[in-house]
């Protein structure tokens, strides 16, 4: 099946990211930048997961006991009168663990551990998607305003030079607002740091880059007709 | 091309030869008057629609209506260096200052003007200091400043104002009003138009005036106060947002019957309706505080 649109990428994603890669599906990855960032988040989460795996940590006794509790309430497992009658003294975990997974029927008992698994993972994984994508917006951010700024600094040292010989009021004014409006962009700059995913402060931004073009561009026209 | 009908006067005193004793007072009068500014008084004739152009280094600018098919323009030039040029292409009035001799500093290179226009002449203006006040005209109008403050009353048409650190006034104007400034401020009063857009960087933002039907009106700063005052049979939909500042509403919203697809989720934000929700309104504001107040 032909993959147009992200739509139909989807499709594709569970056997994508097991490891297995149409054909089909690779030309619409190759140029679709949100669908090839799904996939490397997801592909972040598994590496991650993994990495945890081989940790070989034990989970904590509450992770077991609502394991239990919830495989019993779905008559998975039954409890035992002999557990009922379990004396004061506390077994080892190794005995309890062994005897309890003894009675769980095996397919239930990996079903569980996948779910957990499963859960662990999404929620570990929404910090590290939050990092992913502040990063990316805040890379998408640099490389839209880095140019432009670079661009704007030279002729800032071009065309101000040039317009001593304006009306000192209007030179006043035009240099006192490139001022405001450079302040003004390290401000948004410093907001878009912080919160790279806010859409407001990176429109703001914008708009003081295009204030400073428009400051430079007034500066630059009257240093020419004053030449 | 036409030049128009020209009258020069220098000054406004006319001088008494009368009596032969104010003669020695007489020419040092009119030695001390041709030192002063020079008035000039052109008048063109124009049909409908003219569109009237002004380029003005420096100056102060009155524009008023009249109900003469005519463009009346007085100049008064800085000093003799500075010279005044009106030429009518068709049903074009083309008014720009220059100067006529090099040792002129950019500072004098100033003219004041008084211009008479048809009430339906288009506008657009040019002055980079100083000041721009337009009456009556019902035209559409572009006027574009550096330093300069913009005053218009009663105006109509599309109005486009840029200033840079001008500030802007429009009181009782209609048509659609788009304007944008660094650091100067607005106050927009009595107005009737059902097209507002407004955005200042650091400048102040004062709306009073009627929330027409169907009418979007979206005010933005970066900082200073946004304040719209309202009455009780308005009707809008309201959107507020401040992403570091505050906004304080007196207007009971009920939650907004429209959807918003695309709310924002950053700073402070306040969505929904007042009455019917007729009109749009958009607040925004970077650090600055939104007040949305009743009107007295």
């Amino acid at each position: 099946m032909a993959v147009n649109n992200c739509k139909d990428f989807l499709k594709h994603l569970e056997t994508w990211t097991a490891g297995e890669h149409p054909p089909e599906a690779q030309p619409h990855l190759r140029s679709c930048a949100n669908c090839r960032g799904l996939v490397q988040d997801i592909d972040a989460i598994r590496a991650e997961a993994r990495s945890w795996g081989g940790l070989e940590t034990e989970p904590h006794e509450r992770v077991w006991t609502s394991l239990r509790a919830q495989l019993e309430q779905e008559g998975l497992i039954r409890s035992t009168e002999t557990e009922q009658l379990v004396p004061t003294a506390v077994p080892s975990h190794d005995s309890w663990l062994s005897g309890f997974f003894a009675r769980i029927p095996r397919p239930a008992l990996a079903g569980a551990y996948l779910s957990v698994l499963v859960a662990l993972g999404f929620a570990l994984s929404g910090p590290l998607t939050k990092q992913t994508n502040e990063a990316r917006w805040l890379e998408g951010t640099q490389v839209a305003t880095s140019p432009l700024s670079a661009r704007l600094n030279t002729f800032e040292q071009t065309a101000v030079p040039a317009s001593r010989d304006l009306n000192p009021a209007v030179t006043a004014s035009l240099h006192q607002n490139l001022a405001i409006v450079d302040n003004y962009i390290l401000l948004c700059e410093k907001s878009v740091q912080e919160e790279p995913q806010n859409e407001v402060a990176r429109d703001y931004l914008y708009e003081a880059y295009q204030q400073k073009a428009y400051l430079l561009a007034q500066i630059g026209e009257r240093g020419e007709n004053i030449q | 091309m036409n030049s128009g009908h020209l009258v020069h006067t220098q000054g406004t005193v006319k001088a008494s030869w009368k009596t032969a004793g104010l003669l020695v007072p007489g020419l040092l009068l009119c030695s001390t008057i041709s030192a002063g500014p020079i008035r000039h008084e052109q008048h063109f004739k124009v049909d409908a629609h003219p569109v009237i152009t002004i380029h003005n280094p420096e100056g102060l600018i009155t524009v008023k209506a009249w109900t003469k098919a005519e463009v009346m323009i007085i100049s008064m030039p800085a000093s003799t260096e500075v010279e005044v040029d009106a030429e009518q292409m068709g049903n074009r009035v083309d008014v720009s200052t220059r100067s006529i001799s090099d040792s002129v500093a950019p500072g004098d290179l100033r003219a004041d003007f008084q211009i008479n226009v048809p009430e339906d002449a288009e506008l657009q203006i040019h002055n980079d200091a100083g000041s721009v006040n337009v009456a009556n005209v019902l035209g559409d109008m572009n006027v574009e400043t550096v330093a300069a403050g913009v005053d218009l009353e009663d105006t109509s048409g599309y109005l486009t104002v840029k200033t840079v650190g001008g500030s802007f006034q429009c009181v009782r104007c209609a048509g659609r009003i788009e304007v944008s400034s660094i650091t100067g401020s607005f106050r927009l009063i009595d107005l009737k138009s059902a097209h507002v857009w407004a955005q200042t960087s650091t400048g102040n933002i004062l709306f009073n005036g009627a929330f027409l039907p169907n009418g979007t009106y979206s005010l933005k700063n970066y900082s200073g106060v946004i304040e719209v005052r309202f009455s009780p049979t308005d009707s809008f939909d309201m959107s507020a947002t401040s992403l570091k500042g505050k906004v304080v509403n007196e207007a009971k919203l009920t939650p907004s019957t429209h959807e918003h697809h695309f709310l924002p989720r950053w700073g402070n934000a306040l969505f929904g309706t007042f009455n019917q929700g007729r009109a749009k309104v958009e607040l925004t504001s970077f650090d600055g505080t939104i007040n949305i107040l009743k009107r007295d």
